[in-house]
Order: structure tokens, then sequence, then C-alpha cells
């Protein structure tokens, strides 16, 4: 188990290494131009040299790159922890960052809780009765959900929930204006309000998260549920199944234990899905101006930010990684089999 | 008590691949080719220029009971007021002629980044099967590296790093896909290099290379070709995903995604059409796209 996780861990970090060499070679390689962009085209020659000279641009691509890996001696980069000052508001990414992350992990784990303690129990009935009109119904939606604008889906919730009826706040950010926010804790708003003590900034971030989880939630419960069903029919075809049954257990004990081994292999996958949506919740923060990682990514890009696009690349893929990984291990705890 | 059982786990074995939904698949084979051809004819037919603003500002599409008369109007050539099927947007553009000249944008996009990456990748994938071990791993450690970055930022950044037109956005999608398709080939590359036409093959003397391009890729080109319907309609979100948050296709090109970040701040204020078309036609196309991949699957499998 010790060997596992140390390879898996080696991969991981090795991948990582990898990943921020490509980004660092692949934007500049690609035919931008930053310093025209953050001092203006009409800026004059001058202005450009020395905004170039400033962002350490005018020297050699592997000079640059030592100044970003920490190598160079007395500089500080990525083996020092240090991602870099953002070009733009000239603070240090890590710290925008740590600012922005939080909102979206809060976002995306209560949609995922949400979604998977929807989809077990749909899979789970599905699976019982494979081709029964619960399986039919339950396969359609998660073939469509699956396959769906969620952007276009948060603005009819919005559409319907603000506009018509009025029972969601406006998707002006994640606490009402108005509303002073709880001190920084770990910046999940409703953790922090609650640790405050202040419940109406709860209930204030509650009702702003409304909309933004019944987006995720519709959207990926498709996926979990098609995940979860598809293992379950495979468990219950099982030679232990048969055994159960033979031995006479009541149907809902059979149940719980093929539930235990459908899930076991959905643990992989539902790793691979939370990096996919961590990556691309730039969409439903638009929508809802929410402020997380996703819209500080879209800005840093259209800025040409360099060291927040590259900072940006490596957190999502550093932190999809590493849950990835962590899912792995929970999998090989509850299935011993794959890790020899 | 095998005659109890038995019947049961057939029907469990059998449930495993889908339950039946032929239905789905006729629709979607329905959409897939509705797309493709509003790809090629879609801007040609629209009843308004795409680009040139009609007089009208956010006019509402015509109430559902006046739709029948204004259609036997339209059919019968009759005189009668502008109809603005899907009402116009907020710079006085006839979202109906838009949505229908998007495919232009949408579905070619996808279609051409998905071209180039089954080309790519299938090589790729037979290379990674057949050819000498150091080659294979470094084709598959290259694709597990390609796959570890976040898709949606990675499309951003390369799309506006490299200008924001059509052709970086197939390129950049291009080589975001090309890793599933070289997993897909290879996976049944391994699995049909062992059969007896390919030792036939060799012992008639053949080329290693010709046996691989002729007889191996053909016979194991069946799961990437489905994997392209899906991915055709992952494309289609994606492209309109990126154009929504702005690092994607330019204005005022007739996009899906483009259209519905132009209405989505008149759906606050509840006019909700500008945003409600565009955003239907790309649940449509790709849920269609969708169905189709899930019904070929099924075939193949059966």
């Amino acid at each position: 188990m010790v060997r596992f996780i140390t390879t898996r861990l080696a991969t991981t970090i090795i991948q990582l290494a990898g990943l921020a060499l490509v980004v660092f070679f692949a934007i500049r390689a690609l035919p931008a131009d930053p310093v025209a962009r953050l001092v203006g085209l009409n800026a004059s020659r001058d202005a450009y040299l020395s905004s170039q000279k400033s962002l350490g641009l005018d020297r050699p691509v592997l000079e640059q790159l030592g100044a970003y890996l920490g190598i160079i001696p007395g500089s500080s980069g990525l083996l020092q922890g240090d991602l870099g000052r953002s070009w733009v508001t000239g603070s240090p990414v890590a710290e925008e960052i740590a600012r922005v992350l939080p909102i979206t992990l809060e976002l995306i784990t209560v949609s995922f809780v949400i979604a998977f303690l929807i989809s077990v129990p749909l899979g789970m009935l599905c699976g019982l009765r494979p081709g029964g009109v619960a399986d039919r119904i339950t396969f359609g939606y998660s073939l469509f959900a699956g396959s769906q604008p969620e952007f276009w889906w948060a603005l009819l919730f919005i559409f319907v929930f603000f506009a018509q009826l009025g029972w969601a706040p406006p998707p002006l950010g994640r606490l009402n204006p108005m509303s002073s926010p709880p001190p920084f804790v770990t910046g999940f708003i409703t953790m922090d309000s609650l640790l405050a003590g202040n419940m109406a900034a709860f209930k204030d971030g509650v009702h702003h998260l409304m909309l933004p989880v019944l987006t995720k939630v519709f959207v990926l419960s498709g996926p979990i549920v098609k995940m979860v069903r598809q293992n379950m029919v495979r468990a219950l075809a099982s030679d232990y199944v048969l055994y159960a049954r033979g031995s006479g257990l009541w149907p809902a004990r059979i149940a719980a234990i093929a539930l235990k081994n459908a899930l076991a292999p959905a643990l992989t996958l539902l790793g691979v899905l939370y990096g996919y949506i961590l990556g691309s919740a730039v969409l439903i923060e638009t929508v809802f101006s929410l402020g997380g990682i996703g819209q500080y990514a879209v800005r840093s890009v259209l800025a040409f930010d360099y060291p927040a696009i590259q900072a940006v690349v490596l957190v999502i893929a550093a932190i999809s990684l590493f849950v990835y990984l962590a899912l792995d291990v929970a999998h090989a705890l509850l299935d011993p089999r794959i890790v020899s | 008590m095998s005659e109890v059982v038995v019947p049961r786990l057939a029907g469990a074995d059998r449930a495993v691949s889908r339950p039946r939904a032929d239905w789905l698949f006729r629709f979607g084979c329905l959409i897939v080719m509705l797309s493709l051809v509003l790809m090629v004819i879609g801007p040609w037919i629209a009843p308004y220029d795409v680009g040139r603003p009609t007089d009208f500002i956010l006019e509402p599409p015509p109430a559902l009971r006046d739709v029948p008369r204004l259609l036997w109007l339209s059919i019968t050539n009759a005189p009668r007021e502008p109809v603005y099927w899907f009402g116009t947007d907020s710079a006085g553009l006839d979202i109906f002629s838009r949505v229908i000249a998007a495919p232009r944008a949408d579905v070619a996009i996808a279609l051409g980044a998905n071209l180039v990456s089954l080309t790519l990748g299938s090589l790729l994938g037979l290379a990674a099967g057949v050819a000498r071990p150091w080659i294979g791993a470094l084709i598959m450690r290259t694709s597990d590296l390609v796959q570890a970055f976040p898709v949606f930022i990675t499309g951003m950044i390369l799309v506006t790093l490299a200008g924001r037109s059509i052709g970086t956005i197939i390129l950049t999608l291009a080589l975001l896909y090309t890793p599933i398709y070289v997993r897909l080939t290879r996976s049944e590359v391994l699995t049909q290099r062992q059969r007896g036409f390919v030792d036939a093959a060799r012992a008639l003397g053949r080329r290693e290379a010709w046996i691989a391009l002729t007889h191996v890729l053909p016979n194991a080109m069946a799961p990437a070709l489905i994997q392209f319907s899906v991915t055709i309609g992952f494309a289609i979100l994606m492209t309109a995903g990126l154009s929504f948050v702005g690092a994607g296709v330019r204005p005022p090109t007739p996009e899906w995604g483009l259209m519905i970040a132009a209405g989505a701040d008149q759906i606050v204020q509840g006019e909700w059409w500008p945003s409600l078309f565009p955003g239907l036609a790309i649940s449509i196309t790709v849920f269609g796209y969708a169905a189709f991949g899930n019904g070929l699957e099924r075939r193949h499998a059966a």
C-alpha cells in the first residue's frame, strides 16, 4: 500500500513538473504580445521597452525559465513556493488565488455532494430493475443532462427563479453587496459565517449558492447516475450476489453489499469528473459573477497576465491530480485487488 | 435452483448494454443531419441578413396563438408585416436568422477539430499499439500529460493567445481531443493485432507497416468512430462556452455561445428570447449527437 501511494505520488509530481514546463513554453511560443497589451497599442517605443524590461521579457527565455522555477540564485520561484506577481495588479498571484479558489471549491464541492446523494439512490434503483420504467426515464435524463450547456440552464433558472418568481437573489455575486462578509478564515463563505456566528451572512451565503448549485447538480447528476447504475448492474450479476441470494438474504441487504462494490470503481471516475468540473467552473461563475478561480482565469487570460495564467493552470491541475490520487487510494483501500 | 437463476443472470447481462430506445437513435440521426445541412446552407437560407440590424430593437417573438396565422401567410407569400420568429436582440439583429446561420461556426469548428484529432489520434494510437515499445510509451505518456491539463482553461489560454480565430479554435480543440482517440485506438489495436487475419497477412510476407495500416487500423477504428459523434457534441459545447466567456470567436459572428452571452443581461430583466433560442439550439444539437453516438455504441455492442 505504501509503495502504491509512493509511486502514484511520484507520477503526479512528475506530471505537474511537465505541466509547468509545457505551460511556460506554450504561452511564450504563441503569437501574443503581452507587452503591447499592457502598455496599449499607442505607447511610445520607450514605454514599450521599459515595460518589457520591468516584466523581464527582454531576457533570454531560459533565463526567464530559471527565474520562474527559482533556480537562479537570488530569485524566488516555484521551488520556493512563489508563484510570482501578477503583471496587472502587481500583487502576489498566490495571495490572489488563495482568495478566489475557496469560492470555486465551495461551489463545486457542495454541488458534488448533493449530486452524489441524489444520484446514488437513483442509480441503485435503476440498477435493481434494468430496463424498467425508472431505468428508462433515468437513462434518458442522464444522456440529456450530460450534454447540456450549463451556462444556458443557469440563465434559464435565473429567469424563472429570479426574474419571474423572485425566490432567488440577483446573480450578482456570492453575497448581498449590502451585507458585510464574515472575516476570512477558510474562504468558504458558509463556513466562515458559521465560525463567526453570523447567521444572517450564512443565510445570505446559502441563498446565493442556491441557483449555481441547482444548475451544477442538474448537469452533474447525469454522468454520476449513469456510472452508479452501470456498476450496480454489473455487481448484481456477480457470483457473490448470486451466493447472497442463494443464502436467502433480504433484498435490502443484498443491495447494500452490491452497492459497496458498485461504488468502489465509481470513485476513480468521480475524481476525473471533479477535475473536469473545477476546470470548467468558469462558465457558471461568469453567469452568477461569483468571482472564483474560473473568473480569475478568464481575467488573466484576456489580460495576457502570464504569471497568473501559469499559476492558475498549475493550481487547478494540482488540485485535480491530488483529488484523483486521493480517490484512487480510497479505491485501493476499498478494493485491495487493484494494489497488486 | 439453476433454472431460477440463469434467466435472471442472462437478463442482467443484456441490460448492462443499455435499455432499448430506438427512437432516440432516430432522433439523433435527424439532428445530426439537420446540423450538417444547416452548416452548409444555413447562412444562405436565413430570412434576414445576419450582420445588418433591423429597425426593431428587442422585438419579442410573435405570440404562440399568432404563429399558425403568420406561418400560413408566409407560406402563401401573402403581404404581411415583417415577422421575426425568434424576436430580435438588443442590436436589432434577427435571432432566427442568426440561430440557423450559427452551425457554420459551431458545427464546422466541432467537425473540423474532430476530423483532425481523429486522423492524428488513430494514427498515433496505431503507432502506440504496433511500433517499438519505447515509441508506444512516449506516445502514451504524452497523452497523459495533455490530459492532465484542465481542458476548458487550457482551451481559453491557447485560443486567446493564438488570436481567437476559427482556425485556432479548431487546432486547439483538436489538440485537446487527440489523446481520447489515441487511447481508444491503441487498446483496440492491441486486441486486433492478435487476430488470425494479421497472422495470415504476415505469412504472406507483407511488410509490418503495410499490415498495420491496411489490416489492423480499419478493424480498430470502430470505438474511435463511435466516440467521434459524442466528442463533436462536446466540441460544440466547448466552442459555445469559450465564446460565452469572451475567449472564443469574435462578435459579430453568428455563434450560439456569443448570442447567449449577448442576451444574458436581458434575461435578468425578463427578456428571455435573445438567450433562449440559441441555447435551445445548442441543447438539442448536442443531445442529438449524444443520442446518435449512444445508438451507434449499442449497435456496435449487439
